[in-house]
């Protein structure tokens, strides 16, 4: 049920959210399928860790305590996960192409200015299913990219990490999977 | 014994022209020796009228350092005399970790007269924040939300997450906008779609989705922080445009010259006073040392929604 409702939803997004630019090429239609799948059973497991939502609390020990319960379980549950259960190599070709169009596109310049101007973050050491340097910032996504990527559930975000691209659970601040590499550098 | 004197003397002077900030537009009561007991000379520029919705604004608060705590013992004074009864956050409410121990140190102890007075603060979320404890921080009044929408009188507030503006947000502020009969549309968040800061500057692919909903909505003022300055640009379009990202992180000596500002400030920190009363925008915009560094009052400017 989770399932069939999490890919109804995304979707309505797909549907909702024409891409600026690239077009769609041939085959990339199941290659999003695919990633989408690959999403949805993701955050069906990751809903039936988290419980109900949790409400909000004005103790911050309850918010910090959770916040580690739900890595931990994470972290668990997923001790075999590596790079490419979810950005397997087909979507990550796909994503990087969709990267490069947009910032070789009409707004690039604009992109590559934003990733400059937001505290770009840089040799922070990457690892699937470890949480996030609590203490680093992270930087904000160019709204523009996000337009051309495959739309995620509430529960996800795609961050840059230097030049690479990262598949965040929000709440728990994990790192599900990312592209290395993802952001063509500014000779390329 | 001489060389000591004069090393002294150095140091003096420059404590002095450093507390001192840029020229202030008049001499107010100075705080940084006893903030606490500075109330009586406070300067106040806003007209108090019946009526009006007033409030603080605080932006790159959250450090827990000296300067945070000093700016919040003066916005403490200032509210016993404007008494406002909320304030805004325009993100970095908390950097680094997000311990209980920074909760308590980095916001319910600087801000505790203001929270047992019963003043609401507002967040928005900035890129040191973690949206996943800060929007379900009751104290943060997020609703469990990223980005959400509140009223206060005639005003209506629009709190962005300009961390991550995905086309589900830009359609949620549309839709909001599009609905709304507020006679003022205030949005704010942290990156600054406009700024003359030299460390940052503006962030012009935010830039190019935010500003068509503004014109397109009329919505009236836009607040920012990020930058850890003061900064009052000329009205885009019918908006008028404020960064205020120095009620503790500071970056001194920041801006790049411009034509586009009005009034900058980057050699202390600051917060911010508003009052709206009709079509009128009254902002205050007072120093950690207590003087007044840019004051003034804004008219609503002519909007004309269109269609989108």
């Amino acid at each position: 049920m989770v399932l069939a409702c999490t890919v109804a939803y995304l979707a309505t997004l797909v549907r909702a959210q024409a891409p600026l630019n690239p077009p769609t090429q041939p085959g990339e239609d199941r290659i999003i399928q695919d990633f989408q799948a690959r999403v949805s059973h993701y955050v069906e497991q990751r809903r039936k860790l988290a419980g109900n939502s949790p409400k909000p609390t004005t103790s911050s020990e309850k918010l910090d305590t959770a916040q580690q319960e739900l890595a931990r379980k994470s972290q668990v549950t997923r001790s075999q996960s590596e790079r490419g259960d979810i950005f397997s190599p087909e979507i990550a070709a796909y994503l990087r192409r969709q990267i490069a169009a947009t910032l070789a596109g009409p707004q690039g310049r604009r992109i590559r200015s934003s990733l400059h101007r937001a505290e770009p973050i840089q040799d922070v050491p990457l690892h699937v299913n470890q949480v996030y340097p609590q203490k680093l910032p992270l930087q904000s996504t160019p709204p523009s990219l996000l337009l051309n990527l495959p739309p995620l559930p509430k529960e996800l975000q795609y961050r840059i990490v230097g030049r690479n691209l990262v598949l965040l659970d929000v709440t728990p601040k994990l790192i599900v999977d990312f592209v290395p590499s993802a952001i063509p550098s500014d000779k390329d | 014994m001489l060389r000591r004197w004069l090393l002294l003397l150095l140091v003096c002077a420059h404590l002095s022209q450093a507390s001192c900030g840029s020229p202030p537009q008049q001499p107010a009561v100075v705080l940084s020796a006893a903030p606490q007991q500075a109330q009586p000379g406070l300067d106040l520029r806003l007209p108090l009228e019946s009526s009006s919705v007033r409030f603080a604004v605080i932006g790159d608060s959250g450090t827990g350092g000296r300067g945070q705590y000093e700016v919040a013992q003066l916005i403490e004074a200032y509210r016993k005399l404007v008494k406002f009864d909320f304030v805004i956050m325009l993100g970095d409410n908390i950097y680094g970790g997000h311990h209980s121990s920074d909760f308590r140190s980095k916001f319910e102890e600087p801000y505790k007269p203001l929270l047992d007075a019963g003043v609401k603060f507002y967040a928005s979320l900035g890129n040191h924040d973690d949206p996943a404890q800060e929007r379900l921080y009751k104290l943060f009044n997020m609703g469990g939300e990223r980005y959400y929408t509140f009223k206060k009188g005639n005003v209506e507030f629009f709190v962005l997450d300009s961390n991550y503006m995905d086309p589900g947000q830009l359609a949620w502020l549309e839709q909001n906008l599009k609905k709304s009969d507020s006679n003022w549309k205030i949005s704010y968040f942290h990156h600054p779609l406009y700024s003359d800061g030299r460390t940052h500057g503006p962030d012009l692919d935010l830039r190019i989705r935010l500003t068509p909903l503004f014109e397109r909505y009329c919505v009236n003022v836009v607040f920012s922080g990020h930058e850890h300055v003061y900064e009052r640009l000329k009205p885009q379009g019918s908006t008028f445009y404020f960064i205020l990202g120095n009620s503790a992180k500071l970056m001194t000596h920041d801006f790049n010259s411009s034509e586009q500002m009005k009034k900058g400030m980057d050699t202390d920190r600051a917060f911010m006073l508003i009052e709206i009363s009709r079509d009128r925008l009254y902002f205050q915009v007072i120093s950690r040392a207590g003087n007044t560094l840019d004051s003034g009052m804004d008219e609503q400017l002519p909007c004309l929604p269109d269609s989108p």
